[in-house]
């Protein structure tokens, strides 16, 4: 039997921001777990690490280390950010049966796809630009690249929700959500180039480092501030794009199939 | 009410089955529920009550079968079918994020309803649940009873033509079921089709023109609520001033009498009201005096025991 509800139609806008604006106020309710860590973790990392260890370091991608360190630091929040609350969010509706709200409703799979992941991007953009402004006081450093810099935040934000939307249906406890971020995205993340240029690691590292796609959106990010890059931009575009569509094709199926959703 | 197209059908459910691997949670159910009728849908727990409502409302996909809403068939013109149907679940399903208020605005949103109008109908609701005082908190620090008008005044906050609700009074006092049985009648008068599901019997009986009785997934009595009473006849107890000596004589033993010698007691089961008259007339012919007398009508608690066998 055909599943109840279309995938992909987009009839219902005053429903979608709706939701939009539903995730929003979830996020200001919890704003002393969403906005506020991630702003205070920067400053922590660009005094211990940037202003103070950088101090020691020379200029990398013809930049002070401190000014190196900040788009890595937006990228680490922006991920960290952006799957924790599209998962947390999309689990505890289950959890707390809320998303039922939405089940009824008319409102079509892509809706509420849409609904979350613009919700995620509006937050992330917000995070982005108070480590930004952190950044410019700290060590004045601002995008060369404007363009390249809000569509790699976009573009990673929405990577990131749909990503954390699937583990939101997958996990059957609050636990299994923490499993992705501790065993998947903060150990790759960290060495994905956040903290130095895969230009300095080993051979071996550096090879291997080239199997981990934060270390292509790290780069590709890090490229709207300094115009240096240790790949080709386009490669890094291409696989983060590449890796966004499929999370969008794989959310989008689960959340059209009903997939722990629809009994 | 079941059987042939009805083109004022509210709901209309042919053959819905729903499997869970080798189980059947519903197996075959059809309902034909008439535009505006207040439609009872009783069973014991795990009958497939809750199952059935959910696949009515998108909550469950289905295995197979059709379910229709006003004419709009629940998967092929699924937007235009959910926006005719309020639904008050069993289990409280509110957003802990917003506001009691938010809670019907967003709602609303989630139909494709905003503005002006849909706050003061917002409002309004608040009002008429007796709900304002709370409209700014969180449904966590409401009573048990505000949580059932708060389900109740969500359903309504779009505006459904069809209303499903799925144990409305489960928990709450007399006083409140009497007060929400009110209002359902009110807005069953205003032409709001209803479909309700409950353990309390009596609240069918005194609410309900049509009944389903589920069991093991499949329907095993759709009538008239009246017709429903009927298939149990009622009973009338005669008490004699002094015990039969012999046998129960011959008119009486032709009525279906049974003699319990222990209370004195002649029981008439299944008896019609307009064969009251003759059978006191048959006891007083046979020289018995009679000493007190006892019609007990049947109620659907009794039908229903019949029909489900617990």
């Amino acid at each position: 039997m055909a599943n109840s509800m279309d995938v992909w139609g987009f009839r219902n806008p005053v429903g979608l921001a709706t939701l939009v604006k539903r995730e929003l106020v979830r996020t200001i309710k919890v704003i002393n777990q969403v906005i506020w860590p991630p702003i205070i973790t920067t400053i922590l990392y660009v005094l211990v690490f940037g202003l103070g260890l950088g101090s020691q370091v020379r200029a990398i991608q013809g930049v002070p280390y401190a000014a190196f360190l900040i788009p890595g630091l937006i990228m680490l929040q922006v991920i960290d950010q952006t799957y924790g609350e599209s998962s947390s969010s999309l689990f505890q509706g289950r959890f707390m049966y809320s998303i039922q709200e939405l089940l009824v409703a008319p409102l079509s799979a892509a809706e509420i796809v849409t609904g979350f992941i613009v919700a995620s991007i509006v937050r992330a953009l917000a995070i982005a630009m108070l480590i930004l402004g952190v950044g410019f006081v700290m060590v004045r450093t601002v995008p060369e690249n404007w363009t390249l810099y809000f569509g790699m935040t976009v573009l990673v934000a929405t990577l990131f929700a749909a990503i954390g939307m699937i583990f939101g249906l997958l996990a059957e406890k609050f636990d299994h959500i923490a499993v992705f971020t501790t065993f998947v995205i903060t150990p790759l993340v960290f060495v994905g180039g956040v903290f130095t240029s895969a230009k300095f690691l080993p051979p071996l590292v550096r090879q291997v480092s080239l199997f981990n796609p934060m270390f292509y959106m790290i780069d590709a990010f890090r490229y709207s501030f300094t115009g240096h890059s240790d790949v080709p931009l386009a490669l890094s575009l291409s696989i983060v794009c590449v890796l966004t569509a499929v999370s969008l094709v794989v959310v989008l199926r689960m959340i059209g199939a009903g997939y722990k959703l629809r009994v | 009410m079941n059987g042939s197209h009805n083109p004022q059908s509210a709901l209309r459910v042919t053959d819905l089955v729903k499997r869970y691997g080798d189980f059947a949670a519903v197996d075959g159910v059809s309902l034909d529920v008439a535009s505006g009728d207040f439609f009872g849908f009783l069973g014991p727990n795990g009958a497939g009550k809750t199952t059935t409502i959910n696949a009515i409302v998108g909550l469950a996909t289905l295995t197979s079968g059709t379910i229709e809403i006003f004419g709009h068939d629940i998967v092929r013109d699924w937007r235009a079918a959910r926006r005719l149907v309020g639904l008050a679940p069993q289990e409280y399903n509110f957003d802990r994020y917003l506001s009691i208020r938010d809670v019907l605005i967003y709602q609303a949103g989630y139909y494709g309803l905003r503005g002006a109008a849909v706050r003061r109908r917002a409002d309004d609701l608040l009002a008429r649940f007796e709900l304002d005082s709370k409209a700014g908190d969180t449904f966590v620090k409401l009573s048990g009873g505000m949580k059932r008008r708060l389900s109740l005044a969500r359903a309504l906050i779009h505006e459904p033509q069809l209303l499903i609700l799925d144990e409305p009074t489960a928990g709450v006092d007399v006083e409140l079921r009497i007060e929400l049985w009110a209002l359902l009648r009110e807005l069953n008068a205003r032409g709001t089709t209803i479909i309700l599901t409950t353990h309390y019997l009596e609240e069918a009986e005194s609410l309900c023109r049509n009944i389903a009785i589920v069991e093991g997934g499949k329907i095993v009595a759709m009538e008239p609520t009246a017709k429903l009473l009927g298939r149990r006849g009622s009973t009338l107890h005669v008490t004699l001033e002094a015990p039969i000596a012999a046998l129960v004589p011959a008119s009486l033993a032709a009525r279906g009498a049974i003699y319990d010698a222990s209370t004195r007691t002649l029981a008439f089961p299944n008896i019609a009201p307009q064969a009251i008259a003759a059978t006191l007339a048959d006891i007083q012919a046979e020289g018995l005096a009679v000493a007190d007398v006892d019609f007990a009508r049947s109620n659907l608690q009794d039908v229903f025991l019949d029909l489900v066998g617990h």
